[in-house]
């Protein structure tokens, strides 16, 4: 799994190398690729941290760059470098999810400033979608009873009442409660109703 | 268009038919008059033959009692003859005498006679040659009865006539007695001719014919002086004494007063008949007329149709300028009706105040006998006050006699057709201003991307190396390899730089020998059919003194035009006196100075302030480019342009340029702005 790097995309060489310059003094992990065509063909699923993404170059364009990533489902925030002329592209391309858009010439730490921040912000969402994948495969390992029962103590009822309900023996219930706290890894009703809320 | 026209004008026959009885009345009328007139003439004729028969009848009975006293006399006579003659002591020489006596006075006696008691001649008066024979009775023998009837009854008796010697004769018989017995006979003889002749006086025979017939009718003796022919009227009464058959007659003449009537009545006749036949002809020649002005109408009507069907404007000036026909396009153009147009003079309340002089200058110049006969666009004012341009064309109107009455001007209204050419200019120079605009935009745009990009660079570079600094212990090469970057980046810029100076000096001018007036007056002329347009005079002064500048022709013309027109658009609002821009060329030492004078608005501070900064413009379409160029040009040249207020209101931009010889410029003019910047 790489590590959280700025992927700068710009065809124009000075620009690449200036940034990479600019974002290593700031410790910044940085990657340049020359071209959209380039990055595209070097993307993969496993990417992190945020790119970085000329709105005018030759060839195929940032706008249509980024119109590929969402496409195959790329989470990772953009910001785009944009020229004079370019700012209704960039607010239409802000629109449809991009991360931010600086415009040339850039007061060059507050780019890096953004940056930083949107590796962070890719960072945490990383995160959170994994915990989400955590609980969702603990779901997963319930019975088909096991998630009557969670159901029923998500909704705050006793033991009493869903095994009335269910029509099984309240002991039962307590074994399945038990089986149930131990597969989702909480200790208590309270932990349970959280780690799914924030899992939802 | 035939059917328009009267069909036939035969048929025109039909009214003028239905009031043939206007045609009658006359005619009734005149022969009315006709018959009355020779009534009365046949009436007089009638009381005329009245008259006269009266007076025939008159005559007559008058003739027949004077032969009657006459002969009553006569017989009065004889017998006191025969009297005397029966006295002893008388002879016959005594007869003779006394014979002789009555002869002379008694009218138509021929002879006296004297018989004896036996009957036999004894004397004669006139002595006739035939003497008594023998006592042979005298008596002829068709007066025997008579002769025996006096003797007989001893009264004196008439014989009947008998003709004798041409004439007709007739003998009375006078018995005398004495102491009772019968002594003899005086016998008369009258001659029927010569009784007419002295009974029948001339005036009578004037007028009448007097004749004297026996009972078969025969004409025994005739007395008159007029023509025989055929009587007018006759009448007759018998003649007694002598009797006998004998009828004293009389034809009446028409008299010449007669003639004189006939000859009247025929003139009368004649001229009615005159008057009928007159009637007759003027009836034809109303008639005529009648067709003829059915077709004039019918042409007329069809005239004045077309002619209110037109859409064009018609009027029509006489020699003075005054309007003495317009059609109702024209009136619904102006507003106004015929009548209040009509009769009125130059200046026309159409005409806007502000557009007078230029309308009559207009006009002028279309009137004049050699001027080609084209459109002349004007601005026309409708009655509410609203303008618009109307496309007139002018032409002398020429009447039946072959002499210019006046002028005849076709009027159309084309602000709709100039509002369409306006606004499809309009957008065309707004699509030309847009595209340049464009293009401008465009190559601005990628020059600020181009030098976007080493200034970026060398943005990041430079914010790198400071952080880099910032946090210390970097190896010195590293900074090395920025800084020698940033030094790449910066070459680049000032590449970019420089390829741009190259574009632009890719349109280097061409300089060549001009003379400045000849610029002027080709500018002028460039530029003449816009300000025309917008109603502005263009005025050149030029200096006699022109002398030869090097110097590229279109670039100085660009720089008037361009001057030019921001005076035009500067005078924008101004009245139309004031619509006029002077254009001035004066040789000073080694210079010219071209003036383009306006007496638009003016320039506010402000506005002179910042004009010749690049984009700066006062006008809603302007790129604000137009000045820095003339500015660029002029000093390309090595002249200088400047601005000053006109002392007569608006401004004056001038520009000096160095002549051929003198490579120096001209110092600035006194208070003349300075234009140079650089």
């Amino acid at each position: 799994m790489s590590d959280a790097m700025a992927h700068i995309v710009d065809d124009d060489e000075a620009i690449r190398d200036s940034l990479s310059w600019l974002f290593r003094s700031r410790g910044v992990h940085a990657q340049a690729w020359p071209s959209a065509e380039a990055f595209l063909a070097g993307y993969s699923d496993e990417m992190r941290g945020c790119i970085v993404l000329d709105i005018r170059m030759d060839g195929m364009s940032g706008v249509e760059l980024f119109d590929h990533l969402l496409a195959r489902g790329c989470g990772l925030p953009v910001i785009f470098l944009t020229g004079h002329g370019d700012v209704p592209l960039a607010v239409a391309a802000l629109k449809k999810g991009a991360f931010d858009f600086v415009e040339k010439p850039f007061n060059d730490n507050d780019l890096v400033d953004r940056v930083i921040e949107a590796i962070r912000r890719e960072d945490e969402r990383r995160r959170q979608r994994e915990s989400e994948a955590t609980v969702t495969a603990r779901v997963a390992q319930l019975t088909s009873r096991e998630r009557q029962v969670m159901e029923r103590i998500l909704t705050g009822k006793y033991n009493k009442e869903i095994a009335d309900e269910l029509d099984i023996a309240m002991r039962t219930v307590e074994v399945h409660r038990a089986r149930i706290f131990e597969k989702m890894g909480v200790k208590s009703a309270v932990e349970l109703a959280q780690l799914l809320a924030h899992a939802r | 268009m035939p059917s328009l026209l009267p069909p036939d004008p035969l048929e025109s026959r039909g009214p003028a038919g239905a009031h043939s009885w206007h045609w009658y009345a006359p005619r009734v009328a005149i022969g009315l008059f006709v018959t009355a007139l020779l009534g009365l003439l046949w009436l007089l004729h009638r009381q005329d033959v009245e008259e006269n028969r009266a007076s025939l009848i008159r005559d007559i009975l008058w003739v027949e009692q004077n032969v009657r006293f006459s002969l009553d006399r006569d017989l009065e006579q004889l017998a006191q003859l025969g009297q005397e003659i029966s006295e002893p002591g008388l002879g016959l020489r005594q007869f003779e005498l006394r014979a002789q006596h009555l002869l002379s006075n008694g009218p138509g006696l021929l002879r006296i006679v004297l018989l004896d008691e036996r009957g036999a001649l004894r004397a004669s008066a006139p002595v006739s040659g035939t003497s008594s024979a023998g006592g042979k009775l005298w008596v002829r023998q068709g007066g025997e009865p008579a002769y025996r009837l006096a003797c007989g009854s001893g009264r004196s008796t008439y014989a009947p006539a008998y003709a004798s010697f041409g004439d007709t004769e007739f003998e009375v018989f006078v018995p005398y007695y004495r102491a009772g017995r019968l002594a003899g006979t005086v016998v008369g003889i009258y001659g029927i001719k010569s009784i007419l002749a002295g009974l029948v006086p001339w005036w009578l025979a004037e007028k009448h014919r007097v004749t004297v017939r026996d009972a078969g009718g025969n004409v025994l003796a005739a007395k008159s002086n007029v023509e025989a022919g055929q009587p007018e009227l006759t009448h007759q009464v018998v003649l007694d004494p002598p009797g006998y058959g004998l009828l004293l007659h009389v034809e009446s003449y028409g008299s010449k007063t007669k003639l004189l009537r006939n000859v009247l009545a025929a003139v009368i006749v004649t001229l009615a008949a005159a008057v009928m036949w007159n009637l007759r002809a003027l009836r034809r020649h109303i008639q005529r007329r009648l067709v003829t002005e059915h077709a004039l109408r019918a042409e007329h009507a069809f005239r004045k149709a077309m002619e209110d069907s037109l859409v064009t404007g018609m009027r029509a000036v006489d020699l003075d300028g005054c309007i003495v026909y317009v059609n109702p396009a024209f009136c619904k153009m102006v507003g106004y009706s015929a009548a209040e147009l009509i009769g009125r003079r130059a200046p026309q309340q159409y005409w806007p105040p502000e557009e007078r002089e230029y309308i009559e200058a207009s006009l002028h110049a279309a009137r004049e006998a050699d001027a080609p006969r084209m459109g002349i666009e004007l601005k026309l004012m409708r009655r509410n006050g609203e303008q618009f341009d109307a496309l007139l064309y002018e032409a002398p109107l020429i009447d039946a006699e072959g002499r210019q009455a006046g002028w005849m001007g076709s009027v159309l209204d084309i602000t709709e057709r100039k509002r369409a050419r306006e606004l499809a200019r309009q957008q065309e120079e707004k699509l030309a201003a847009t595209a340049r605009l464009v293009t401008m935009g465009e190559m601005a745009s990628t020059i600020a991307h181009e030098l976007n990009q080493p200034l970026s660079a060398i943005a990041s570079y430079t914010a790198g190396c400071l952080n880099v600094l910032e946090a210390g212990e970097t190896p010195k090469n590293e900074l090395e390899a920025a800084l020698h970057k940033m030094a790449q980046q910066t070459q680049r810029a000032g590449r970019i730089v420089r390829r741009v100076y190259e574009f632009v000096r890719k349109s280097e001018p061409t300089k060549i020998s001009v003379r400045i007036n000849a610029v002027v007056e080709e500018a002028v002329g460039f530029v003449e059919g816009e300000a025309r347009k917008r109603r502005v005079k263009i005025r050149s002064q030029l200096s006699p003194d022109d002398p030869e500048l090097h110097a590229d022709r279109l670039m100085l013309q660009q720089v008037l035009l361009n001057l030019v027109r921001n005076g035009m658009d500067a005078m924008e609002a101004a009245p139309s006196e004031n619509r006029e821009i002077l254009i001035t060329t004066a040789r000073a030492d080694a210079s010219v100075t071209v003036g383009v004078v306006d007496r638009g608005c003016g320039l506010s501070p402000e506005v002179q302030e910042r004009l010749f900064e690049p984009f700066f413009t006062t006008k809603p379409e302007g790129m604000g480019m137009g000045l820095n160029i003339c500015r660029s040009i002029v000093e390309f040249h090595r002249g200088r342009l400047w601005v000053e207020p006109n002392p007569g209101g608006g401004t004056v931009f001038a520009f000096s340029l160095p002549v051929e010889r003198t490579p120096h410029p001209h110092p600035p003019p006194q208070g003349g702005r300075e234009a140079r910047t650089a």
